[in-house]
C-alpha cells in the first residue's frame, strides 16, 4: 500500500485506513453531492428587482437537452468513466450512490445552462444557438479531459459575459411610467423592449457567478474512475 | 495504530449517508421550484404546508376579529393575511370575503373590485372545506355558499336593481 500505510484492524463496524484514501472518499461521497445540489438550487434563482423577492425559474427543455449534451461529452472525453462508476463488479448500494451523484451532476449541468441562457425573447434564441453549434462540434471532435474543460469554461465563460454583464446592463429601471422611462432611459429602454429583457435585482449576477465557478470546482473533483 | 492512519467510516455507510443525501437534497430543491417561495419566511410556511404541520396565527386571526367586528375591514384582512398566508384555513378565508362583501355594499350600488375580490375568497373557502359553517352568531351568512350567492348577485347589473324598494334593503 502507498506511503508506507495498510490496513492493520478491521473490528465490527471501524476500519482503518489511509488519510489520503479518506478524505478521497468523503470529497467523492459527500463533498461532490453536496457541490452539484447547491449548483441545482442556485442555477434557476433570480431576485426580484423591486424587492429582492426569490424567483425560482424551472429550467426549458433546451437545458435539459444541452446537459445531455454535455454528458455524453463527459463520457466521450473519459473526464467521467461510466464503465468505472457502474459496474456490477461493484455492489447495489455502491451503484446506486455512484448513480445519485451521476444525477446530481446532470441536474447541475441544467441548472447552469438554466442559470446562462436568456430567459426569453430573442437573446434567448441568440445564445441557445451558440450552445447548439458549441456542443454540437464538441460530440464530433477528439476530447481529452483537458482541453473539454478548458472549452466548457471558456463557453459558460463567455455565456456569462454576455447575459450578466452586457444584457444586464442594457436593462433600464424599472421605477417611474413608460414615457418618463423613455425620456430618462431612451437607448436602454428601448432594449429592453427590443430585446425582452426581464429586470432582476444585482444579486441574480453575483449568485449566478457563484453557482458557475461551483460547478467548475465541482468538475474539477469528479473522479474519472471509482476505483474497486 | 501508525500516526498516518485514522479511524474510517465504513464504506457502505458513506454510500448510505451520500444517497440520503442527494434524495433529500433533490425533494427539497424540486419542493422549491413547485412551491416558489419569495422569501425565507415563506420557506418555512411552504414547507409546513407540505408536511401537514400548518395551522393559522391563532393572536393575528383574534386581531383580525377584533378589526372586523369594528368595521375596520382593511385593518382587519392585513391581520387576517398574516393569521393565513397560505390562505388554507376555511375560517379566515371565510372572514376575509366577509369583509370584502361588507366594505364592498352599498344602498344604492356595490363596489364591484371588492366582490369581485370577496367571490375569490368565498371560492378558496369553498376549495377548503365546502361544508364550512361558521359559528359567529353575529354573522346573518353562516356559509362560503351564501356568501357567495350574495356577492354574485350584487355583481349583477339586472332590471331588479332600479327597484326603489331596494334602498330600504340591510347590509347582512
Amino acid at each position: 500500500m502507498s506511503h508506507g500505510t495498510e490496513i492493520i484492524e478491521v473490528e465490527n463496524d471501524i476500519i482503518v485506513v489511509e488519510p489520503e484514501r479518506q478524505n478521497a472518499l468523503g470529497v467523492r461521497y459527500i463533498i461532490l453531492p453536496l457541490i452539484f445540489l447547491t449548483v441545482t438550487l442556485l442555477g434557476g434563482l433570480r431576485f426580484g428587482e423591486k424587492d429582492s423577492a426569490f424567483i425560482f425559474l424551472v429550467p426549458p427543455l433546451l437545458c435539459l437537452v444541452f446537459a445531455a449534451a454535455v454528458m455524453v461529452l463527459f463520457f466521450r472525453s473519459g473526464l467521467l468513466r461510466l464503465e468505472s462508476w457502474l459496474t456490477e463488479r461493484k455492489s447495489t448500494l455502491e451503484n446506486v450512490s455512484n448513480g445519485a451523484i451521476l444525477v446530481t451532476l446532470f441536474t447541475a449541468t441544467v441548472q447552469i445552462f438554466n442559470s446562462l441562457m436568456p430567459e426569453q425573447g430573442l437573446p434567448f434564441w441568440v445564445i441557445g444557438f451558440c450552445f447548439v453549434w458549441t456542443l454540437w462540434n464538441n460530440l464530433f471532435s477528439d476530447f481529452d479531459v483537458a482541453k473539454l474543460l478548458k472549452s466548457l469554461a471558456a463557453m459558460f465563460a463567455l455565456a456569462f459575459v454576455a447575459k450578466y454583464l452586457v444584457l444586464a446592463n442594457l436593462v433600464g429601471p424599472s421605477e417611474g411610467n413608460w414615457l418618463q422611462r423613455i425620456i430618462e432611459n431612451p437607448g436602454k429602454e428601448t432594449f429592453t423592449w427590443l430585446l425582452d429583457l426581464p429586470r432582476y435585482a444585482a444579486a441574480t449576477g453575483y449568485v449566478q457567478f457563484f453557482a458557475a465557478v461551483l460547478y467548475l470546482g465541482g468538475l474539477y473533483l469528479t473522479p474519472p474512475e471509482i476505483d474497486e | 495504530m501508525s500516526s498516518n492512519t485514522i479511524i474510517a467510516m465504513k464504506k457502505p455507510y458513506l454510500h448510505i449517508i451520500s444517497t440520503a443525501i442527494v434524495a433529500i437534497g433533490l425533494t427539497f430543491i424540486a419542493f422549491l421550484y413547485w412551491s416558489q417561495p419569495k422569501t425565507l419566511a415563506e420557506v418555512t410556511t411552504k414547507g409546513s404546508v407540505a408536511i401537514g404541520t400548518y395551522s393559522i396565527e391563532k393572536a393575528e386571526f383574534e386581531r383580525g376579529l377584533t378589526l372586523f367586528r369594528s368595521e375596520d375591514y382593511i385593518g382587519s384582512r392585513v391581520a387576517f393575511d398574516r393569521a393565513d398566508p397560505e390562505k388554507r384555513d376555511a375560517a379566515t378565508q371565510f372572514y376575509v370575503a366577509y369583509s370584502y362583501y361588507r366594505q364592498g355594499w352599498g344602498r344604492v350600488s356595490n363596489d364591484d373590485a371588492l366582490f369581485t375580490e370577496g367571490l375569490k375568497a368565498a371560492d378558496r373557502v369553498i376549495a377548503i372545506d365546502a361544508n364550512y359553517r361558521s359559528t359567529d352568531a353575529a354573522l346573518t351568512m353562516r356559509t362560503a355558499s351564501e356568501l357567495k350567492k350574495e356577492l354574485e348577485e350584487g355583481l349583477k347589473l339586472t332590471v331588479d336593481d332600479l327597484n326603489p324598494f331596494k334602498l330600504t334593503r340591510e347590509r347582512k
